[in-house]
């Protein structure tokens, strides 16, 4: 989450997703005075962002590339400790340089030193790029990072406006407070603390989640199902085995013993096969969606599918196998042991 | 005497009608003996040897093994005494398709919780006292009808028990091999001092026995040598 200690400043109206406006109106550069004067505001950082969006084969839910404008000399307010991959260097402002996401240097064969085209309906610019961030982040690395000055040139042709303002309150704790006094201080303006910004997308991210909840109870079930039919199938195809070794004086607990271990491997192979298939696709469907390539995505798979869950999904495959494996084992003790023997296969 | 029947009755009810597949049969049959029983098929020979074999449950009559009525036995007890003391050969061998050759002579042994490694030595003599040591490691796919029944066999003795169990272990070969297998068989069991019950439709194979029975309508006939 970007901006955990400031407020974000936006015009009202403005539709902000977790940090950053999506839609909205723009901010006089005068703006930024006024929040810097409301008390309690120790420091304030202008930005421009634009987020590209593109609509081709694919339409893009998520944007392709976000151009960032910030005075560099604020630049950790946006990127943190975030370093540079090695040969990079941090812009010189005078020399019209920019940094950019390892995602779109790969995307684009991006190296410390290349030169790049950027064009607007304001402007046309021939940039440099210093250096590529080594990051982790989805946003940050499809961005294209600029000084104010350029990203206000390309935005809007002159320097009169930015579209949000980065406040930080001199207290942490006077978040809440300082937001509140913004919003009355000065009119037009939204002013959202962290707690609001995670209330916007709360309700989305209840929803997913119960979503999510139904859907995996469903598919837990159908699994669970799916594992009794095969599993019985299996059983039935083998049930002269299953009587031979009872003819032969294996005792039933022998006999439930390997119909469990084996639903239980079946669930283990199905749930490592799952995981691997499920993730193969998940990183496929985010990388169209997200114009992110493939590479990036799978040289960092275990960053975005932590061992824990992986661990919990094929722990749990092998739990509702073996559930499963229970009614399968209680087919293979009823087997009429006569009648099995004599049938002809 | 190792197994002895009394008036020992199967009833099976198909739809309305009622068969006895084994009728107030009496049978005896003495320790190390190999007693042969003819009959045509649907005459009830398998259904008697199931009996003796505690693997069904008489609708009417006792059988005792070793002098003990079997009907007062545990599921747990009868599984036990076919585990240590009977060892099955099935007419169609009934050999476990996923487990080699020597696997399969070895699960009767595990299943008894031999040791590993003795698993293994007596698995490997028993196959080579049915000559069969140069095919240790295929599956039963891979072998020949008379060479599943011998690994059958070698799977019937492995846990040294006092009664084999053949139920029609020719029927599925040709003459010559089947020939072999009886041979095999009485050799293997009259070295051991093993009984042998074994059941069949050919009059040839019931001819090496020492007792031999006849069985019609699931009445049992005693037949003189």
């Amino acid at each position: 989450m970007f901006f955990r200690e400031e407020i974000v400043v936006v015009a009202e109206g403005s539709w902000v997703v977790q940090a950053f406006p999506v839609i909205g109106e723009n901010l006089p550069i005068s703006t930024l005075e006024k929040v810097n004067q409301v008390e309690g505001v120790k420091t304030v950082v202008p930005m421009v962002v634009r987020f590209g969006y593109q609509v081709e084969a694919v339409i893009q839910l998520v944007p392709t590339n976000v151009s960032i404008g910030i005075p560099f000399g604020n630049l950790s307010v946006l990127i943190g400790q975030t370093p540079l991959k090695p040969g990079g260097t941090w812009p010189v402002v005078a020399q019209e340089e920019v940094v950019v996401g390892p995602s779109l240097a790969l995307e684009w064969n991006f190296d410390a030193g290349s030169k790049i085209k950027v064009s607007s309906k304001h402007a046309y610019m021939n940039l440099t790029v210093s250096g590529i961030l080594d990051t982790r982040s989805a946003l940050l690395s499809r961005s294209i990072i600029l000084p104010l000055r350029l990203a206000q040139q390309l935005s809007y042709g002159h320097t009169m406006f930015v579209n949000m303002i980065i406040a930080e309150p001199e207290y942490i704790d006077q978040q809440e407070l300082i937001a509140n006094r913004i919003e009355q201080e000065i009119p037009g303006l939204k002013a959202l603390s962290i707690n609001e910004r995670n209330q916007i997308v709360e309700p989305l991210l209840s929803d997913i989640e119960t979503w999510n909840l139904g859907l995996s109870s469903v598919l837990y079930l159908l699994s669970m199902i799916l594992v009794i039919m095969v599993s019985t199938m299996n059983i039935s195809e083998r049930r002269r085995d299953f009587a031979t070794l009872d003819a032969i004086g294996a005792p039933k607990s022998t006999i439930f013993r390997i119909v469990m271990i084996e639903t239980a491997l079946i669930g283990l192979l199905g749930g490592v096969l799952g995981v691997l298939l499920g993730s193969i696709a998940a990183v496929l469907i985010a990388s169209i969606y997200t114009s992110i390539p493939l590479s990036l995505f799978f040289a960092d798979l275990l960053a975005f599918i932590s061992p824990f869950f992986l661990t919990k999904i094929i722990t749990s495959t092998v739990v509702i196998s073996s559930i499963a494996g229970i009614l399968s084992a209680i087919t293979a003790l009823r087997i009429n042991l006569p009648e099995t023997l004599r049938a002809e296969y | 005497m190792i197994v002895k029947t009394q008036d020992l009755t199967r009833i099976y009810q198909l739809g309305t009608s009622i068969i006895s597949a084994v009728n107030r049969v009496n049978l005896e049959i003495r320790d190390a003996s190999f007693v042969t029983i003819l009959g045509p098929s649907g005459s009830g020979k398998t259904t008697l040897l199931n009996l003796i074999g505690l693997i069904d449950q008489p609708t009417s009559g006792k059988v005792y093994f070793r002098n003990q009525d079997v009907s007062l036995l545990t599921d747990k007890e009868r599984r036990n005494i076919r585990l240590h003391s009977m060892g099955f050969v099935f007419q169609t061998f009934n050999l476990l398709p996923t487990l080699t050759t020597v696997e399969n002579v070895e699960l009767p042994l595990a299943l008894a919780k031999i040791s590993g490694q003795l698993q293994h030595k007596r698995a490997i003599e028993l196959l080579t006292a049915v000559d069969l040591s140069h095919r240790l490691h295929h599956r039963p796919r891979e072998l020949s009808m008379g060479e599943m029944q011998r690994v059958a066999i070698a799977r019937a003795l492995a846990n040294d028990p006092c009664l084999i169990l053949a139920d029609e272990p020719t029927g599925e070969l040709d003459t010559e091999t089947g020939s072999e297998i009886i041979k095999l068989l009485v050799d293997l069991c009259q070295g051991k001092k093993t009984t042998v019950l074994l059941t069949t439709h050919d009059k040839k194979v019931a001819e090496v026995a020492d007792e031999r029975y006849y069985i019609q309508d699931g009445k049992l006939e005693y037949e003189s040598s």
